[in-house]
This record gives structure tokens, C-alpha cells and sequence, in this order.
């Protein structure tokens, strides 16, 4: 009752302004397939709220977007692919807060709410907080990627923890076979991949509040704990034996292509870790959930930390204030804007009040109840770190790191690059 | 006559190698581009493309009916067909073995029987014929996996040329796209042109205090990095009001385009025998015809030198457009924005990307030929005296 009843005052909202229908543009990360359901979704909003709707995709939104918000030429609505440059925009002025209230819904409609508005909360100019930046669409990245009917072939179980995680590839190994393909690869953003995993492993092997510290700073990269969660990837990535093409394929392998290697024949490696938006990356025909499946990437049973999950997501921000711009914000906050890309696929959600038949496909709904059962949810820390670092020093270090240099002198430098940006 | 004219180099043959060397180290990744671009994603990602030009052996995914299709024959359960139907393979496939684990995927030779477990047997031909036999009822709602390694022959497609130039609707299409490019490139190569032209003929034959100090700062500015003027310029097109459109495009491209127009013409003019102008000017003739019925007919293969250069810098251009051009409303894309739409949000769409190559390589290649020949002879007339 209360979800038809939020929902039916978001509509009324909607249609006490349609009498005065603005242009709205609406510019994003999005291209391709994902351009198509951003713009089904957004149709769905033009329909019911008069406006006119255009979206422009492209593939170097973070420096576009700079351009423009400096030139003064901005579209009126924004989407963030990471919090980092919205955080940076807002403190320049460049973006306008969401209405008031927007934080409360936030906070109690979505699962680890308060997360979410911290994650879009900035400073301003003048220097007071405010929710700038609305999720809508997240991603989870703790999952890793398996052939079910490989995993069958040679007899192997899903581990549920990290030890049997670990049991589980030297067995690979013992047995002959390659358990793991990682690749780093991403043109001008090679090593990222390598950063996820670091992540993950920070938050297997250190408290949440460690994590948080990490990402803000407060302790240095070159913290034993840093480094050890460094280790923890070398422990995967720096084995010939336990990656395919062996450990110095990895840095140059491109992430793209890396996990064709779960369906070849015979097949290169059995497990590849990535986030949920690997599988249009694999071989045409891929069915998930029966040809490709996936589980979550464990934690340590030892280490009593719970289940935490590391994701990432788009956040909208207004940058060019007007009506329509504050519509669509309100309009995102319904069950039909989720619901419609659901059924699209490749859409996850923290939104509780969602049908979860809507979803695409059993796996994806699967993927969200990994989402939404998450004791920790944390926000990939490259993307909150500064620029240089998240974008640059993470991951060329990453790269240095696969290639052979020490876990100690790789952070040791990270960290000097990001004393050099204070 | 050979003696006449003096004896041939011995080293004749070291130029001859090694054009042919550097023609060999161009065309090589061209023609790979070329194969790639009738390969399918899963191909480029698998082989190179020099294998695609041979038949190669490899081993194929194949899937047999699901267990929905069994029959009943006496007692056995069985599912008959053939693992190559529907997979759009050509029908003279000669498998060399096969198998049914991810362990050993070339287990069976064609024709021999493979056991499945629980009574269950599978019996794969050469044809890809198979029959899988099993005393109880067959359940689940896939069929069996079968590898089969067999020769191959060269596999191409046309896919993804139909889908970089016929994909889209009619407002967001290849064809939209390249009318966009030639609305941006013809004004962005004519204006600097002409504005170019005038200004080379008075740096070269007028007198007027300054003139070398003016040509120092038109080589100064060829130095200067058109990206630091991006943001500046931008600023000043919203603070005029012609905002973000083709205007400013050209005005952007001609502005970035002038210094090495200027001073590619001004030093090709200044190569002009002076007395054919000096001659003019005592027969009466003012500067304006001597600009015009002199110097722009002689100048020709330096202009068409530079136009192409200017063609083909627009024609390629992605960053201006992107910053003086692409609006939020979408409705000028360019053609370079469009093949990079098409990558994909996360790009590695090389199979797109090697099309797509090919298809925007097209119109500079046909300017290219048609004018290639006042292009060697300008260069040589600004340089070699």
C-alpha cells in the first residue's frame, strides 16, 4: 500500500507540471545496447510527463562533460558513471542540489540506504553538504564467472568460502588444468581490473571501517593491511600455474577478451572474476545461467566479516537546472523506471520495492539478491579515490605489480602520487 | 645510351628494396584490417587473421537436440539428428575426432560409440550424424554437449558492414552521420583556403612595414597546440551566441587550419618568378589581378596540396566536433563519433572497428587519387628549390 502509495504521489507530481513540457537532454556513459534501454526508459517518462526527452551517449563522457560544464554549454541532466568527478563538479558549482526529501526517500526505499547518500552527498562551492547525485542503476563486482558444465565434467563443487575457494584452484592445478583467466587490459585504462580485485580482497581481509580509510587516505597505501590485500591478488595473478597464459600474459591479455577463455575446447581456464556486465564479452550464443553461470566471490570463513559485496553504479545529477531536470529525478524514484529496464537486462537495482519477477532472467535476479544480501556494501574505491590515484597511479601500479615488482614499492609509489596531489 | 646519360647507380637496388620493404610494412596491417573486417567477433578473438584465409583445424561447441526430442524405439529412449544443422557450418565438414568432456575433447574418432554413464550411449559419424541410445527416459532441458575437431574451411561475413552502414533509425544512421561530415568538412576546407590564399600573396609580394614579423608569428603559431584553445574558444562561441553548431565548427577548423595554410602557400608563392610579376605590374595591372590571374592559376598544385591536407584532417577529426559540434540533443553526430558510438560502451568491438575503418577510409581515398598528383608536386614546390 505504501509503494502504490508513494509511487501514485510521484505521479502526481509528474503531471501537475506536464502542463508546461520542457526540453530536457540528458547526456550519459551509455552507448549501444545500453543506449537503447536508457532510452526506453526515458520515453516511459517523456509519455507520462510531457517532456521532451533526448539522451547522447558517449564514450569519453568523463572528459566531455568537463568540457562542456566549463564552457557553459552543459545538458541539463548528467550520468555519472563514478562519484569521484561528480564530487569534483559540485564543489566547482557546476551541478545544482537535488530537491529536498530526496535523501530521506533514498535513504529508506534503498537497501543500505544511507550508503547510497553518502556516496551522493557533496560539498558545494560554499562548502555545505548536499545530495547532488540520484543511483540508478548499480553494478555488482564480487561474482565469479564459471561454465557449469566444465565444473561438472571435472567434478567440482562451488566453493562458499575463500579457503575452499583457494582448495578449489590448487585442485585445478594438481588436476592438470589452469583454474583462472585474469586479464588487465583496457587501452588507456589498463590495470583497472586488477584494482577490483584489490578491493574485494581489502574487504575479505579488513573491516569495512579499514576499507573507508583506505579509500579516504586516512591510512596510507603503503599500510601493511594495503599491502597485504596486494599480496592476496599476487597470490592469484602472480602464479603461472594458477593463470592461463601464465602470470606474464596478465597485464597484457585485454579484460575484454579474457574470459573467452571459460568456453573454449578445451577450455583455458574455469574461473574468471568480474563484475555483472561481463557477460556481452562473452562468445555469441552465451547463454548465463546454463552455458555461463556464476557464484559470489567468497569470504573467509576464518575471518568472521561477513558477506561483503563491492559494486559500483551511475548516479544522475542535475547540471544545467531547470523543471524537467527535477521531473526526471522524481520520475526515477518510481518502481516503472527500475521495472522497465529490468526487463531489459543487464540492470540491477537496490530499490526494495521492485518486483523482482520483472528481471530479465533468473540469473540477474540472482546477481540482485546478492545485492541486496550484502552485510557490507562498499562503492569500488578507485572510483572514490582522487583522479590521479583512481584513475592513474592505481592502476598503471597495478600493471607494475602484475609485471613482476614488489607489492611494498608499488604501493609506496602509489601513495607518493597521491601525497603529490594534496 | 646509357653511358650517355650517365651510369646507373649500383645502389638502384637498395631503393628498390627497401620500397618495396616500407610498401610491405603499410599494406600488412591494412590488409589484415581488411580480413578482420569480415570476421565475426568470436573469430577475431579465437584466430588471427591470417588463419582465416586457410582452412584450419578446430574444435567447435557443438550441442545435440534437447531431451524433449527423444523417441521411443523398443525399449531405448533415443535422439537422433545431425550436430551441424542449424549451426550454419557448410555441409562438407569432415570431423577428425570428437569427444563429450571439456577434458579430452577430441576423446572418439568419428564413428565409434561414447559412453554417457547410466546405460546412456552416444554414437557420433563423420557427417555429424548422431544417435544417443538410453535404456530409461532421458531428462533436463538441454541437449549434450559434443566437441568435434574437424577442418574448417575460410568462413567470412558482410555482418558488419550492414551493421556499420545500415544500423540505426533514420535519425541516428551512417548515412545522417555522413552527410553531417560533409557539411563540417567542404566549408571547413574552402574557407582557410581562401582566407589563406590572400594572406600568402600579400606575405610574399607586398611591401608594407612588419611583414617579416608577421610571418614569424604565423610559424609561431603552427607550434601551438590547437587543445589549449579548446575551452577558450568554446566560451567565446556561447559568450557571441553561435553556441555550439556548424558555425563554429568552421570557424574552429579554419582557425586551427590557417597557420600551415598560410605559410605552405606563402612559401610556394614566394617561388614564383618575380619578373612575371614585375612585368604585370609595369603593364598596369593591380594587385588584385595580378592575385588573380597570375598567382591563383600558378599556385593550383600548392591550394590542391593543402586542400587535401585539410580534407583529410577534418574528414578525421573527432575532438573538434566533439567540442564544438555534438550537442547534447544528438542531432549532429559525425561520422568518426558515429563509428565510436558503435564500439560499444565498453569499446572492444574490433570487428566494428575494422569495418568501420574501411568504410570512412573510402571518400579520402577517392579525393586522395583524384588529386594525388598536385599533392607530390606542391609539397616538392614549398621545399625543393
Amino acid at each position: 500500500m505504501k509503494k502504490t502509495l508513494t509511487s501514485s504521489v510521484a505521479i502526481a507530481a509528474l503531471c501537475s507540471s506536464a502542463a508546461f513540457a520542457e526540453d530536457l537532454t540528458v547526456f550519459g556513459p551509455w552507448l549501444g545496447p545500453d543506449q537503447a534501454n536508457v532510452e526506453q526508459v526515458l520515453a516511459d517518462f517523456a509519455a507520462k510527463s510531457g517532456h521532451n526527452v533526448s539522451y547522447v551517449g558517449s564514450d569519453s563522457f568523463e572528459q566531455q562533460i568537463v568540457v562542456d560544464a566549463e564552457a557553459g554549454s552543459a545538458p541539463n541532466i548528467a550520468v555519472f558513471p563514478q562519484p569521484g568527478l561528480a564530487a569534483d563538479m559540485a564543489s566547482r558549482g557546476f551541478l545544482t542540489p537535488l530537491k529536498d526529501g530526496t535523501a530521506d526517500w533514498v535513504r529508506e526505499n534503498y537497501a543500505a540506504g544511507q550508503s547510497w547518500v553518502d556516496l551522493g552527498t557533496y560539498a558545494g562551492p560554499d562548502g555545505s553538504d548536499n545530495l547532488y547525485g540520484f543511483f540508478y542503476k548499480v553494478d555488482v563486482k564480487s561474482l565469479v564467472w564459471y561454465s557449469p558444465e566444465n565444473f561438472e565434467d571435472a567434478g567440482y563443487e562451488i566453493p562458499t568460502t575463500m579457503e575452499e575457494l583457494k582448495a578449489l584452484t590448487d585442485q585445478i592445478v594438481a588436476d592438470g588444468e589452469t583454474p583462472w583467466c585474469i586479464g588487465l587490459g583496457s587501452g588507456g585504462a589498463t590495470g583497472w581490473p586488477a584494482t577490483d580485485w584489490v578491493e574485494d580482497m581489502m574487504l575479505r581481509t579488513q573491516t569495512p571501517e579499514v576499507y573507508d580509510q583506505w579509500v579516504s587516505n586516512d591510512i596510507p597505501f603503503t599500510d601493511e593491511r594495503v599491502v597485504a590485500a596486494i599480496e592476496e591478488f599476487g597470490a592469484f595473478a602472480r602464479n603461472d600455474d594458477y593463470v592461463a597464459g601464465g602470470a606474464g600474459a596478465v597485464a597484457s591479455t585485454d579484460f575484454r577478451d579474457s574470459p573467452k577463455g571459460l568456453f573454449a575446447a578445451p577450455p583455458q581456464c574455469y574461473m574468471h572474476r568480474q563484475a555483472s556486465f561481463i557477460p556481452a564479452f562473452f562468445p555469441e550464443g552465451t547463454e548465463v545461467g546454463a552455458d555461463a553461470d556464476f557464484f559470489y566471490f567468497p569470504a573467509y570463513e576464518g575471518k568472521d566479516l561477513g558477506s561483503p559485496v563491492l559494486g559500483a553504479g551511475t548516479l544522475w545529477a542535475i547540471t544545467n537546472e531547470n523543471q524537467a531536470a527535477h521531473d526526471l529525478i522524481a520520475y526515477l524514484q518510481t518502481t516503472d523506471a527500475h521495472e522497465i529496464w529490468m526487463g531489459n537486462g543487464g540492470f540491477l537495482t537496490p530499490l526494495k520495492g521492485v518486483d523482482s519477477s520483472k528481471f530479465i532472467d533468473a540469473p540477474t535476479a540472482k546477481m540482485n539478491d546478492i545485492l541486496l544480501g550484502a552485510t557490507t556494501f562498499r562503492f569500488d574505491g578507485s572510483d572514490l579515490m582522487p583522479g590521479g590515484v583512481g584513475a592513474g597511479s592505481f592502476w598503471t601500479g597495478m600493471v607494475d605489480y602484475a609485471g613482476g615488482k614488489d607489492a611494498a614499492a608499488v604501493a609506496g609509489e602509489i601513495q607518493s602520487s597521491w601525497d603529490a596531489l594534496k | 645510351m646509357d653511358n650517355i646519360a650517365g651510369t646507373k647507380s649500383s645502389l638502384t637496388w637498395v631503393v628498390h628494396i627497401s620500397v618495396a620493404l616500407l610498401v610491405a610494412l603499410w599494406l600488412f596491417p591494412t590488409v589484415g584490417l581488411f580480413v578482420s573486417s569480415f570476421r565475426t567477433a568470436d573469430q577475431i578473438a579465437t584466430s588471427g587473421w591470417w588463419n582465416a584465409l586457410f582452412p584450419t583445424e578446430q574444435s567447435l561447441v557443438l550441442r545435440a537436440a534437447a531431451p524433449d526430442a527423444q523417441m521411443q524405439e523398443g525399449g531405448l529412449y533415443v535422439i537422433e539428428g545431425n550436430l551441424f544443422e542449424g549451426e550454419g557450418l557448410s555441409d562438407d565438414i569432415d570431423m577428425s575426432a570428437w569427444g563429450t568432456s571439456s577434458r579430452d575433447v577430441a576423446a572418439y574418432a568419428p564413428g565409434d560409440t561414447a559412453d554417457l554413464g547410466d546405460g546412456e550411449t552416444i554414437t557420433v559419424q563423420a557427417n555429424g550424424d548422431y544417435r544417443i541410445e538410453s535404456p530409461a527416459e532421458m531428462s533436463g532441458s538441454r541437449g549434450q554437449r559434443v566437441f568435434v575437431t574437424a577442418e574448417l574451411p575460410p568462413d567470412f561475413t558482410l555482418a558488419n558492414y550492414r551493421q556499420v552502414l545500415l544500423s540505426g533509425d533514420a535519425t541516428d544512421s551512417m548515412a545522417k552521420a555522413f552527410f553531417n561530415t560533409l557539411t563540417v568538412t567542404i566549408p571547413a576546407t574552402i574557407i582557410p583556403i581562401v582566407v589563406a590564399a590572400f594572406a600568402a600573396y600579400a606575405l610574399a609580394w607586398m611591401d608594407f612595414p612588419g611583414r617579416a614579423l608577421l610571418i614569424a608569428i604565423v610559424v609561431g603559431l603552427l607550434v601551438v597546440p590547437l587543445q589549449l584553445a579548446l575551452i577558450p574558444l568554446l566560451k567565446l562561441h556561447l559568450g557571441i551566441g553561435i553556441g555550439k553548431g556548424y558555425l563554429g565548427t568552421w570557424m574552429a577548423h579554419t582557425g586551427f587550419g590557417l597557420p600551415l595554410a598560410i605559410y605552405l602557400l606563402r612559401n610556394y608563392m614566394v617561388g614564383l618568378p618575380r619578373d612575371i610579376i614585375e612585368n604585370a605590374r609595369v603593364d598596369g595591372a593591380t594587385e588584385f589581378q595580378i592575385f588573380t590571374k597570375i598567382i591563383l592559376p600558378l599556385s593550383f598544385p600548392a591550394l590542391a596540396s593543402f586542400a587535401i591536407f585539410q580534407f583529410l584532417w577534418t574528414w578525421n577529426d573527432l575532438l573538434v566536433a566533439k567540442v564544438f559540434l555534438i550537442d547534447a540533443t544528438g542531432q549532429t553526430t559525425v561520422m568518426t563519433n558515429q563509428i565510436v558510438e558503435l564500439l560499444g560502451t565498453r569499446g572492444g568491438n574490433w570487428e566494428i572497428l575494422a569495418t568501420a575503418a574501411f568504410v570512412s577510409i573510402a571518400v579520402p581515398l577517392l579525393v586522395f587519387f583524384a588529386m594525388q598528383k598536385y599533392l607530390v608536386r606542391g609539397l616538392l614546390a614549398g621545399s625543393v628549390k
